[in-house]
């Protein structure tokens, strides 16, 4: 019995992940991150005007992909378009929420592709990162 | 209403972001699959990935982005950080061993209500394959 998401399970307009899954940005998240991708931007390394540490626009983006891990297709899944707007980098010390929606679902060339809209906020409901994200799902 | 300009500050249409160029090997692409989380097979597992379409290991797509987000922050920080807007196809993948080249062109700067953007071209090679494209817009500020 496999634990993965059926393609033919969603429908468009279903809430993906009910409740949203919280993620915890921390100073070690941060740093894993930012040696993991190279990233030597100066603004990383000072606190913004409030004293606080952000992190990478692209983290959050990071956390949308870990929440719809919380709910998987099938191995072999891959990642095929991604839209993001940043409004504005998340900080250490937050709690992130990420909601999803199946947004549409089609075919093509034989394979089953998956359009999400997500929504990343902090645990005060601002937000941090919307998208949408197309996904061709993995063979059942 | 929209006003398209030619150049605004220091931005002029045609010019190009700093090029970045970034080698990506299977332990880059492990240490991101452990401060990520995305622990797909398809990109830590070379046995697996050998059963998959790509026929070994690939790197996470957000990888790719990660470089992307580096020559964004470090050409126009606030902009790209506080508002900017990603829009890309991955077209193809990136093979532990390539080495991604990100290039980026201002195609247009639009003055509107709310401020004056630049939108631009964006384009991920590894040697002559474009893994992605698209475009991204940040605000002048």
């Amino acid at each position: 019995m496999s634990d993965y998401v059926k393609y033919n399970s969603m429908s468009e307009g279903d809430a993906f992940l009910d409740p949203p899954p919280s993620f915890q940005v921390n100073d070690e998240v941060v740093d894993k991150y930012i040696k993991s991708t190279n990233d030597l931007t100066d603004q990383l390394n000072v606190k913004d005007i409030n004293g606080c540490r952000v992190a990478p626009p692209m983290l959050a983006a990071v956390y949308v992909i870990d929440a719809l891990r919380t709910r998987v297709g099938p191995p072999g899944g891959i990642h095929a378009k991604q839209q993001f707007k940043f409004h504005r980098p998340a900080k250490v010390g937050e709690t992130l929420y990420t909601s999803a929606n199946v947004h549409r679902l089609y075919q093509k060339k034989e394979r089953n592709y998956v359009e999400m809209t997500t929504e990343t906020r902090n645990q005060l409901g601002e937000l941090i990162t919307s998208g949408l994200i197309t996904r061709i799902w993995g063979k059942e | 209403m929209t006003t398209q300009l030619s150049k605004y500050k220091d931005v002029t249409v045609g010019d190009c972001l700093p090029e970045l160029r970034q080698a990506v090997d299977q332990a880059m692409i492990d240490a991101y699959a452990d401060a990520s989380g995305d622990v797909n097979p398809l990109h830590i597992d070379p046995e697996f990935a050998k059963t998959t379409f790509f026929g070994r290991t690939i790197a996470h797509g957000l990888l790719t982005l990660a470089f992307v987000s580096r020559v964004l922050s470090q050409w126009n920080w606030d902009g790209w950080a506080y508002g900017g807007e990603l829009d890309v196809a991955f077209l193809g993948p990136v093979y532990p061993g390539d080495e991604v080249r990100v290039t980026g062109e201002i195609e247009s700067i639009e003055q509107t209500d709310t401020g004056v953007y630049a939108r631009c071209k964006l384009s991920c090679y590894c040697d002559e394959r474009t893994v992605v494209k698209g475009t991204v817009v940040c605000e002048i500020k």
